[in-house]
């Protein structure tokens, strides 16, 4: 029954590899782009729902200390979304000969929307997986009445997910009416239901790595779920600006979904404060990494470039251009691409070796370094290009490619596919990691004491115990940054751009802003990762059994 | 609390699709005879959405498609859509203006007015006029391009509340200068006007070289290029390779004989024979349009092929 939900998460991964296949092929332009990209998309949605499933059934016996129900359901799922992901790459191709497959008024075969380009087979056949889902989860979940927060956040997570995906089942004349609920499915799943998800899943991550009780971590979820439906109920209106709806949904969504990084923020924060709630050293580092990426990226990439082009004064510039990719990038696999991945680096040692920390961590480590300097790096290229495409596209008014936009933007898609080699390269690495995990084990472990790794001096410097202050005063940074690059966004109003066209404000803006922003970033995420790792060496010097190594003998 | 924001939501969603806000819907718009309804099954269909942006949503490959018919006109979409792959010249734009429906639906039957009423359309032709696009060719089916046309007339008549935001820098030259630079500005904007204006169709034997050179810059300024190959490449029409001397299966059975009478005919009435594989109504009538003189040259340069 393990073994599946391990191999659940293994298809995620595999996916993912696939995606990344992709790429090249999507830059270089050559097989109609419009296929390739919306089976980019449909892949990435795919693994990384697959993550969460995987995640979920995972972690819903050990929460709620039942076994799983009915796992000949869950085989089942599982062969569906294979067949169901080679149905959908297989019709995507359609677009090129211009068959939809109508019938019945409906698009039965692929539906040339963004984002839901499944057809309606693809959609009714994902309906019913997503209603297994809430079935086994349900009945393996004790009865209501004992439930906590957690088990509140996932199980309204899986039913709210496929309530909404509802909402883009039928096909809509209008086009204005189409954007309205299609944004739906894309606003609602990411900004409510994915977060919740997130944050149920952050939390019950948390407890299990660092032992502490789900009621620590319930509160927080239970206000980080309040805020998001708070904040991103109304704050689906940031998408309801320019799309034939009427003006008055510029004021609620500039208002309301300002508000949505405030969850984030929270969830930030207690990451910290649980991450150092006691000094245990990490037993299972590459888990940790991924988690931390996951929520310091859902600040960043979510709640800070979000908000920087969320007000109906700046989204009117980033809107339709590379500036928009940059924060879709970073916030969807920055928020959930690692989070899933931090799952499964938990889950796949404990499944396969029944113990948390004890596997070569090394190629983790790598792979997360490689896959998060990448995400960031490639946030950076598509929002600097952007920059450079909104001056030339609406300030100027050129969209000639090869004559007007490719000289200034080339650079920056030349970026794009250097930082996504390496998003590449990375994953790779995770993937072979994560596929070798039990069985590399027995040889390299003994060659390996962890200890031996980081040199055994008392954390000083880079690596000493980060305190509350400087958690704060980095997220400040984060945030100054972010407010630069909002007035970037800003500028192009001026009468100097916009009227006089001379791009020097926004572009210097934008110089300061994007690359101090992903530095800071990185900067941070390697501070609080180089003070866990002194509390290693920490654990070795000081005369307490060190947990790391008593772990490295090594059963099956 | 929750509930509150619920209802703000409803009702403001309420407000939003009221008749009375007279934002346009798809079926009062019609081009011609085809609907903006079909246009937009026809959109889905081929996917648009995953290359181009639509409301400023979906992909950053092309330009968003919202407004174009405003900025372009049908003739120009029309002259552009079922070949992509090269922008269209002057003398494509004028033999799609021919085209009753087309003339009155752009309110102008003379290129001048038209591109006095779609200066966006006059930028095209005289910049890009006869090159190629990063577009690939969409083998669309008849009727559909006119679908699609109705479609974008009717997102270019919704209301976006200023979406995309109106360009404020001045002129077409002064906007090329802020891109380019001076030198570089005039020297693009020059040349390649001169050279896609359709002198070839006024003046016949003008230029140096012989039939077989006149032939292959016609096949350029004409825009015939777009549609016909040369390597045996099948894109919108049948690729001109090797094609003078052979045996084309037709539409509704029997074969023709591609010779001199079987060309002139497929550039003055090309929808007298069609050929199997190919939707009736692609090619436009040349009737009028080309002299005598242009189409031997035309026929001495496929005989090259
Ligand atoms: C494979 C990607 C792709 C697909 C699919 C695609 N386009 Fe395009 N289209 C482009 C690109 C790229 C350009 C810009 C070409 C250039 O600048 O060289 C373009 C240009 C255009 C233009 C000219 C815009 C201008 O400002 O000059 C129109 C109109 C257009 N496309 C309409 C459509 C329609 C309608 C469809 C769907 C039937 C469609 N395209 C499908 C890639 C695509
Ligand atoms: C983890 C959470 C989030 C994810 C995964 C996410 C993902 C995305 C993606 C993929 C897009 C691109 C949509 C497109 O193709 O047009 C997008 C657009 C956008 N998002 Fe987010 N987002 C998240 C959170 C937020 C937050 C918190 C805010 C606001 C503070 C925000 C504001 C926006 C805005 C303003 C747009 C641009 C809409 C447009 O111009 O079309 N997002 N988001
Ligand atoms: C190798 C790494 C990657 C590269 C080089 C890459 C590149 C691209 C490119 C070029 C686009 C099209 C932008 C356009 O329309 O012009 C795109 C779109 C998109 N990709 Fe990726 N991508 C990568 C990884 C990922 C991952 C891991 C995810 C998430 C799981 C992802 C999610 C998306 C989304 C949501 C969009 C649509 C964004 C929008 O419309 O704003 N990508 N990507
Ligand atoms: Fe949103």
């Amino acid at each position: 029954m393990l073994m599946l939900i391990l191999f659940f998460v293994q298809v995620g991964l595999g996916l993912l590899l696939a995606l990344q296949h992709n790429d090249p092929t999507l830059l270089a332009g050559t097989l109609n782009f419009n296929v390739v990209r919306s089976t980019h998309l449909n892949l990435g949605l795919i693994w990384i729902l697959s993550g969460f499933i995987g995640s979920i059934l995972y972690v819903g016996p050990l929460l709620s200390k039942r076994e799983l129900a009915s796992p000949w359901l869950i085989k089942f799922l599982f062969y569906a979304v294979v067949a169901v992901t080679l149905w959908n790459v297989g019709t995507q191709s359609l677009a090129m000969q211009g068959s939809a497959g109508w019938w019945a008024g409906q698009p039965w075969l692929q539906e040339g929307l963004e984002y839901i380009e499944g057809g309606r087979v693809f959609d009714v056949i994902v309906l019913i997986g997503f209603a297994i889902l809430c079935y086994v989860v349900l009945r393996t979940f004790p009865k209501v009445r004992e439930w906590n927060e957690i088990h509140w956040g996932l199980g309204l997570g899986v039913v709210a997910l496929t309530v909404v995906w509802l909402f883009g089942m039928f096909y809509v004349p209008r086009v204005d009416l189409q954007e309205y609920f299609r944004w739906f499915v894309v606003h609602y799943w990411v900004e409510g239901v994915w977060e919740v998800i997130h944050i149920s899943l952050v939390g019950i991550l948390i407890v299990l790595l660092f032992k502490v009780s789900v009621k620590e971590v319930g509160y927080a979820v239970f206000w980080g779920i309040l805020l998001v439906w708070l904040s991103g109920l109304l704050g689906n209106a940031h998408h309801y600006f320019w799309v034939g709806t009427p003006e008055f949904w510029q004021f609620w969504g500039s208002l309301f979904s300002a508000l949505e990084p405030l969850p984030m923020i929270f969830c930030f924060w207690h990451i910290y404060l649980d991450a150092h709630a006691n000094r245990k050293p990490l037993e299972n580092a590459p888990a940790f990494y991924f988690i931390l990426g996951s929520v310091v990226l859902e600040q960043v990439g979510a709640g800070i470039l979000g908000f920087t082009m969320t007000f109906a004064l700046t989204n009117v510039w980033s809107h339709g251009t590379w500036v928009t990719p940059a924060h879709g990038h970073l916030a969807l696999f920055g928020t959930f691409g690692l989070l899933v991945l931090g799952a499964a680096y938990y889950a796949v040692p404990m499944l396969r070796r029944g113990k948390p920390g004890d596997f070569d961590q090394r190629l983790g480590r790598l792979g997360f370094w490689l896959v998060f300097s990448g995400i960031i790096g490639l946030a950076l290229a598509f929002a600097l290009g952007g920059t450079v495409q909104v001056y030339i596209s609406r300030i100027l008014g050129f969209e000639w490619l090869s004559g007007d936009l490719m000289p200034s933007m080339n650079l920056y898609k030349v970026l794009v596919v250097s930082f996504g080699f390496v998003l590449t390269v990375g994953a790779g690495v995770i993937v072979y990691d994560l596929c070798t995990l039990g069985r590399q084990t027995e040889r390299t472990k003994a060659t390996e004491p962890a200890p031996a790794q980081i040199p055994a001096r008392p954390a000083t410097g880079w690596s000493r115990p980060l305190t509350g202050f400087e958690a704060g005063t980095w997220l400040m940074g984060m945030w100054i940054f972010g407010f630069i690059v909002t007035f970037n966004l800003l500028s192009y109003n001026l009468d100097i751009v916009r009227v006089h066209g001379d791009p020097t404000l926004p572009y210097v803006l934008a110089g300061i802003g994007y690359p101090g922003l992903f530095l800071t970033t990185l900067l941070f995420v390697w501070r609080f990762l180089a003070s866990m790792e002194a509390r290693v060496a920490e654990a070795a010097l000081s005369p307490a059994p060190n947990p790391a190594a008593v772990g490295g003998g090594g059963r099956a | 609390m929750l509930g509150l924001m619920m209802l703000v939501f409803i009702v403001l969603s309420g407000f939003s699709f009221l008749g009375s806000r007279n934002q346009v819907t798809p079926d009062e718009i019609t081009f011609g005879t085809h609907y903006a309804t079909d246009g937009k099954k026809i959109f889905q269909a081929y996917n648009c959405m995953d290359c181009h942006t639509i409301v400023g949503n979906g992909a950053y490959l092309g330009p968003d498609l919202t407004k174009k018919y405003a900025a372009l006109g049908p003739a120009w979409l029309a002259a552009f859509l079922p070949s992509a792959n090269m922008w269209p010249t002057e003398f494509a734009v004028q033999t799609q203006l021919k085209d009753k429906d087309i003339a009155a639906d752009a309110g102008v039957d003379t290129i001048e007015a038209y591109y006095e009423k779609y200066p966006e359309a006059k930028e095209r032709v005289q910049r890009r006029g006869g090159k190629p696009t990063y577009m690939p060719t969409l083998r669309f089916r008849a009727g559909e391009v006119s679908q699609l046309i109705a479609f974008l007339k009717y997102t270019s008549a919704m209301n976006t509340e200023g979406w995309p935001p109106k360009v404020m820098t001045g002129s077409l030259e002064h906007r090329l200068e802020l891109l380019h630079g001076r030198v570089a500005g005039s020297a693009a904007a020059t040349p390649a006007g001169s050279s896609s204006a359709p002198g070839a169709a006024t003046s016949a034997g003008g230029g140096a070289g012989g039939a077989v050179e006149r032939g292959a810059q016609l096949a350029q300024t004409l825009g015939c290029a777009a549609c016909h190959s040369t390597d045996g490449k099948k894109i919108t029409g049948p690729t001109w390779k090797g094609i003078y001397g052979s045996h084309e299966k037709l539409v509704g059975g029997g074969t023709a004989t591609v010779d001199d009478a079987y060309i002139i005919e497929s550039i003055l009435k090309p929808n007298a024979k069609v050929v199997e594989g190919y939707p009736e109504g692609t090619m436009p009538p040349y009737e009028g349009l080309v002299t005598d003189e242009q189409i031997q040259d035309l026929i001495a340069y496929i005989k090259t092929l």
